[in-house]
């Protein structure tokens, strides 16, 4: 396992070209670990959050999303950029279970009053927006 | 004996010391032995040493604590105290740290240019 | 100049005082203060010294202020040497906060401004970092890095390592970005507003009516003249000059 950890470390440390200061994880299986970690916590905060919050939603829902959240960054390989990502998402965990966030920012995930982009040419063109 | 003539040193959490030859000479010492451990050309062993020796003799030869305070010209006695515990600490990190040794790293070119 | 260069060899003059070329009969410039000057450069000279596995350069500026630059590996023994040794004492930070220049290796500039009371004297100590770079948390030297480096972290997205409850301080929760960065859009990039409908407050992607996209702002590079270097003398070749002419 330790063999492998190394390996991996230098395969990193190739790929990056230089000799990098790590933030947490020395390698790609540690991140992993890590992100398991913060993904079972929030697995098991999401029916505290949805009866705190007093959400419309039923806990699967809520655990579909954080999936949908995690998957949203699973192309990232980098160790230092999931070790980021990992200190961003155990913030975000802190500021749910401490109730810092209010309802709003909790329902904000879900994006129920945003209105899709138009998408095809003659859409675009009656709305305006040129991108 | 310092104590009986002053009763405070005017600064929050700093009590007066009612010997404070013999404790800044304990420090002294103290901080004599760990500068050993400090090569003898590491520049902060040699200034520190300097300071401290010369701090030590006025220890040393003054026994009146006003006429040693004006001598080390350095606050109250209290405060020598304190920055001889400071430096001790800081003595015994140096020797970790080892920060006489030549540069770790030399900055990217375009580090520290300003106009950029 | 070259005099003070003389004395201190170790320590670089910024020289970019502004020469007064008119003759005022209240120039306003600040006077020059050798005395001043000097002495920060011994002190300079005296860090450099004592430190050098971690100063990479010490400069005094044209408004005599120290300034040691340093790696970041060295910022913990930097600072406590400053703040425990006799003859510096830098026992308050006044300031800490970052800089960001996009097109460097090292984006983010890390500024600590130390006052000393013994000595009632300033310096400041510069390191760098990228994005992805831990830095060390000065907390454990100076309690009042803490929210320091809790807002750095916020607008800059540097992370300190070791640094006891690094989370967000001026931004609301559920914000994504960090606004200090370049380049993070003056805009943002959600705009917040309330929905009668869900009775709350909602945040939705930015839509800018057409008359706000236009932005009439120099780029703030442009805003210290004095910082911009001479441009460079325009030299027309002859034949050039001819061409023009026709």
């Amino acid at each position: 396992m330790a063999a492998a950890g190394a390996w991996a470390g230098k395969v990193v440390a190739a790929a990056v070209g230089t000799v990098v200061k790590p933030i947490f994880s020395r390698d790609l299986n540690e991140a992993r670990r890590r992100v398991r970690e913060l993904y079972r916590a929030w697995y098991r905060e999401v029916p505290n959050t949805v009866h705190l919050f007093q959400l419309d939603i039923t806990v699967k829902q809520g655990r579909d999303k954080v999936r949908e959240m995690f998957m949203k960054n699973a192309h990232v390989t980098d160790p230092r950029v999931i070790d980021l990502l990992v200190i961003k998402g155990k913030i975000e965990l802190q500021e749910t279970i401490h109730v810092w966030k209010q309802r709003t920012h909790v329902l904000r995930y879900f994006h129920e009053t945003e209105t899709p982009q138009p998408t095809d040419f003659l859409s675009k063109f009656y709305a305006g927006n040129d991108p | 004996m310092a104590g009986l003539l002053k009763k405070s040193t005017g600064l929050v959490g700093l009590a007066v010391d009612s010997n404070p030859h013999e404790h800044l000479r304990i420090l002294y010492t103290k901080l004599t032995a760990v500068l050993q451990n400090i090569p003898k050309d590491a520049a902060y062993r040699k200034y520190t040493e300097a300071m401290i020796n010369e701090r030590l003799n006025m220890v040393k030869t003054e026994p009146d604590v006003q006429k040693l305070e004006n001598k080390i010209n350095d606050g109250q006695i209290e405060e020598v105290i304190l920055q001889a515990e400071n430096e001790l600490n800081l003595a015994r990190k140096m020797a970790q740290w080892k920060p006489w040794e030549p540069l770790i790293e030399d900055p990217p070119s375009d580090q520290w240019k300003w106009p950029v | 100049m070259t005099r003070d260069a003389a004395t201190c060899p170790a320590v670089r003059q910024q020289a970019r005082c502004l020469e007064s070329s008119t003759t005022e009969t209240h120039p306003t410039i600040r006077p020059k203060d050798e005395v001043q000057q000097k002495q920060l450069c011994a002190f300079g000279e005296y860090v450099a010294e004592i430190l050098p596995r971690y100063i990479q350069q010490v400069q005094v500026t044209c408004f005599n202020e120290l300034e040691i630059l340093i790696h970041p590996d060295g910022i913990i023994p930097v600072l406590t040497f400053l703040r425990d040794h006799t003859n510096a004492q830098f026992k308050s930070l006044a300031d800490l906060t970052a800089v960001d220049v996009p097109t460097r290796q090292n984006r983010f500039e890390i500024v600590y401004n130390l006052l000393s009371l013994r000595f009632n004297s300033r310096i400041r100590v510069k390191t760098y970092a990228d994005e992805l770079t831990p830095l060390d948390s000065a907390v454990s030297v100076h309690q009042a890095a803490n929210w320091y480096e809790r807002e750095v972290w916020d607008m800059f997205g540097v992370f300190f390592a070791n640094h006891p409850d690094l989370r967000r301080i001026l931004t609301d929760y559920g914000f994504e970005g960090h606004p200090f960065r370049k380049d993070f859009p003056l805009s943002g990039f959600v705009e917040v507003r309330y929905d009668d409908e869900v009775k709350r407050v909602v945040a939705e992607p930015l839509e800018l009516a057409q008359e706000f996209r236009k932005f009439d702002l120099n780029s703030p590079w442009e805003t210290f003249p004095a910082y911009r270097e001479a441009p460079e003398p325009l030299t027309i070749e002859a034949g050039d000059k001819k061409g023009d002419v026709k």
